[in-house]
């Protein structure tokens, strides 16, 4: 019995009509990493929520440490053994490192902050996870990595038992990753345990001991992790079928020169970049935070209007001072950061799809509403969106159904160049592929893609080519055939990795 | 189990039909204190008619606060085209150049805020309460503090406009508020344009990128809203036959933002509906209406008013709020 630190038992939790979690057990070894999988909207984070008590359950039983807690308990009652560690971090980049870590419970002395103290104990947490980091640090100084260890430290500093890592690695850069891994590790060793929230089936295969598998509020799959796990076998569970990632990519013949640019710069963004996109091609473009990827093709798109340099678009120079130019040249673009950038939360899902011509859908002054809706059946179709009424509200539907909400309004104006930025951001396995196979399929047909990522094997599986930038400047291109991970990561980082070597 | 999902249901819909709620529940309590002098004919025309330059200028306010703004000068806005508009028909004594001076004004007026807010991004507040300012200030000037009277051979047919009555029984302020709810309504819900208007405010970042011409909606929004504003300088000015620099439309804009939010328009903009913005202009009127009845001083309305604004709004946010 003492074996698990975490116990969870035939939890569930409804709101309104709609019930997520359907009776889930869950169980968590003291001093172990435990990965909670499961495509998006399957309910993995109402369960760690209801765990943390952020929100309350239905129905269950939770023991923590032996102890029997409330299922609808109140978030002080639990906070404390267990810490959450949210994707989005939650560091104040104007505080050093120890004014961060003793945010709301400052050390005091007669009213006065005490410093040498909070210091003192600061250092004490990071020398015990073993890292090397003078507590003044302003925190805007870190890279990623480090503000994820400074998270971990408050969560440690607080005496969590648990802590609950939601997609810790996303932002990371691979040498970060490995830097936060070896914490984890040394933290596993000193008997915490971590539920590891990750759509990084290698690296759960790479530092978790057991792993748990969500589909539609249901644990369809949980065990150890030893040598006769593959991540095709934890892909399989998520998605419920062989995911075949070999058969995506279609030769085409690339047509004429759809978009160019020469030395295009801009201050402090990207300096002289050349590219050339053909009718049909997809090409990508990667890199690590900060190459500038998105400011050149935001640029192109024609959010900036001082830039220096060309952009032709069907070998017509183009003045890209408005996104109405755009438009006009059937260029589309699906931001990133779907949240801010894309949803446009107070319409519904199919008044987000069409937006962007719902001024051509007329019939005399108003809105056509019966074209309007066939439309978007359409996209719905087509896309593969689950969802239950398009006049529900597009916040009502999941991360990867938004996104494909948001691909259909890139798609409605019928363009002949589509950026792509981030287009699988937030999106699980199984829409995932669903995306990559209808940009496949539109390439096909003669729609030409730049698509901007993170993850090189995005790319890799994706494009015809493949440009890296790294701070601003483009380092290398390579065609599909030359291209592997490795060499794409030396370009990204600048070729510091071979420096390392 | 079931009890609690139909309760949430309940209280969605309650939140989403707030303003319904606050009409209805004032409405009924004005049967009850009052009963049949309140539901006589002549009192529910009454409270119709004195509501109705407000309810005009409301339905553009909704508009105007979807997009994200809000415009505080339409009062003195009101005030400043009303002394053009005479000036206009004094002079020339024909409606339709009036009407024709009204309308251009109207639309000046509204692209050069729009302009000034979407282009310039000087924020809504800071953009209004400076014209605000300006139109009270200029319309003083030019009649040196005092009021300017319809005259001429024309101004029966001019008086006509508000105190004609539609077959012979509806007064006209109530017909044109009706027609332009009306249009207001058709464009919000059925034109791309008043989509658009929607999106901006509630995504501004997003609708730009999805190629939605932001300037052009915004300047768009505040330009029906002087247009309304106009229209109903135009029903005021022609009910009464005048127009007073110092005190005409004073602090109307405080009514019409007031209608438009007890109806459930969000401060924050991308939500509102002109529906029921006309219940928020209605459940103003019922308030005045009573305590006009029941004899309240006159000085105390204005608390009692408030405070029913306060108390409206803070049970949206806790009904909207258990949405969650």
């Amino acid at each position: 019995m003492s074996d698990y630190v975490v116990q969870m038992k035939g939890i569930e939790k409804s709101y309104g009509k709609n019930e997520v979690l359907h009776g889930v057990d869950f169980l968590l070894e003291k001093g172990s990493i435990h990965a909670l999988l499961g495509e998006n909207g399957t309910g993995k984070t109402t369960l760690m929520n209801i765990l943390t008590g952020i929100i309350p359950g239905n129905k269950g039983e939770i023991a923590v440490d032996g102890r029997i807690m409330q299922v609808n308990g109140s978030a002080v009652e639990q906070s404390s053994e267990i810490a959450f560690i949210h994707q989005e971090l939650a560091l104040i980049n104007d505080l050093n490192v120890f004014e961060n870590l003793f945010l709301g419970c400052e050390i005091k002395k007669s009213g006065k902050l005490a410093k040498k103290p909070m210091y003192e104990k600061a250092k004490e947490i990071l020398d015990m996870m073993d890292i090397n980091l003078d507590p003044k640090t302003m925190v805007s100084d870190l890279n990623a990595s480090y503000k994820q260890v400074i998270e971990i430290a408050r969560a440690l500093m607080k005496k969590a038992k648990v802590i609950v890592m939601d997609e810790p690695t996303t932002a990371l850069t691979n040498v970060e990753i490995e830097h936060v891994f070896k914490i984890m590790n040394n933290l596993r060793e000193q008997g915490v345990s971590i539920i590891f929230i990750s759509h990084k089936l290698n690296e759960v295969v790479e530092i978790c001991d057991s792993y748990t598998i969500m589909r539609d509020g249901c644990v369809v799959q949980a065990g150890k992790v030893d040598g006769n796990i593959t991540e095709e076998d934890l892909a399989r569970y998520m998605v419920g079928k062989d995911l075949n990632y070999d058969e995506l990519y279609k030769a085409r013949t690339i047509g004429e020169e759809i978009l160019r640019t020469e030395n295009l710069s801009r201050d402090r963004e990207f300096k002289d970049i050349n590219i050339s996109v053909g009718k049909g091609e997809i090409v990508g473009i990667t890199g690590l935070l900060g190459d500038g990827r998105f400011e050149l093709m935001s640029t192109v798109y024609g959010c900036n209007k001082d830039y220096n340099g060309k952009i032709y678009l069907h070998n017509m120079e183009c003045k890209m001072n408005h996104v109405q130019k755009a438009k006009k040249a059937k260029v589309a673009y699906l931001p990133r950061n779907r949240k801010e950038n894309g949803i446009i939360k107070d319409l519904s899902v199919g008044e987000n799809a069409t937006i962007s011509i719902i001024d051509k859908i007329r019939k005399g002054l108003f809105i056509s509403h019966k074209e309007d809706r066939k439309l978007v059946a359409n996209y719905v179709q087509q896309l593969n969106i689950k969802v239950k009424d398009t006049d529900d509200l597009i916040t009502s539907l999941s991360g990867g159904n938004q996104q494909k909400v948001m691909l259909a309004r890139a798609l409605s104006s019928n363009p002949e160049l589509v950026i792509l930025d981030n287009p699988t951001q937030g999106v699980d396995i199984g829409a995932k592929l669903e995306i990559y196979s209808i940009i496949m399929k539109l390439a096909e047909q003669g729609v030409s893609f730049v698509v901007l990522s993170s993850e090189a094997h995005e790319v890799l599986m994706l494009c015809d080519r493949i440009y890296v930038m790294f701070h601003g400047e483009m380092r290398k291109e390579f065609s599909r055939e030359e291209a592997n991970e490795e060499d794409i990561m030396i370009a990204a980082t600048g070729g510091t990795i071979q420096e390392m070597r | 189990m079931k009890a609690k999902v139909k309760d949430r249901d309940w209280k969605k819909w309650a939140g989403d039909n707030s303003a319904l709620l606050a009409f209805a529940a004032l409405f009924v309590l004005a049967v009850i204190l009052q009963g049949r002098m309140f539901l006589s004919f002549n009192n529910i025309i009454n409270i119709l008619r004195n509501n109705a330059v407000i309810g005009i200028i409301a339905l553009g306010m909704t508009l105007v606060i979807i997009t994200g703004g809000i415009d505080l000068s339409v009062g003195s806005q009101l005030a400043f085209t009303g002394v053009i508009i005479i000036q206009v028909f004094n002079q020339t004594q024909s409606i339709v150049l009036t009407l024709a001076a009204g309308v251009v004004m109207a639309l000046i007026l509204g692209s050069v805020t729009g302009l000034l807010v979407a282009k310039f991004r000087i924020p809504a507040f800071i953009t209004t309460l400076g014209s605000m300012s300006i139109y009270r200030s200029v319309a003083q000037y030019w009649l040196n503090g005092g009021g300017l009277t319809a005259a001429g051979d024309k101004l029966d047919s001019y008086l006509s406009i508000s105190n004609s009555k539609l077959f012979g029984v509806i007064p006209m302020p109530i017909v044109v508020w009706i027609v332009c709810a009306v249009i207001v309504y058709l464009f919000a819900q059925h034109t791309a344009t008043g989509r658009h208007i929607y999106a901006v405010g509630s995504n501004q970042k997003a609708a730009e990128l999805a190629t939605v011409r932001v300037v052009k909606v915004k300047c768009f929004a505040y330009s029906i809203l002087s247009l309304l504003v106009v229209i109903a300088a135009i029903v005021e000015t022609s009910r009464l036959g005048s127009v007073n620099s110092a005190s005409s439309g004073s602090s109307y804009e405080m009514d019409a933002i007031a209608a438009a939010v007890i109806g459930g328009t969000s401060m924050a903009g991308g939500k509102g509906k002109i529906g029921f913005t006309v219940l928020g202009t209605l459940t103003l009127g019922i308030i005045n209406n009573m305590m006009n009845l029941m004899g309240v001083n006159s000085f105390l309305v204005d608390a009692i008013k408030g405070a029913i604004i306060i108390v409206a709004v803070l049970l949206q946010m806790v009904l909207n709020g258990s949405e969650k």
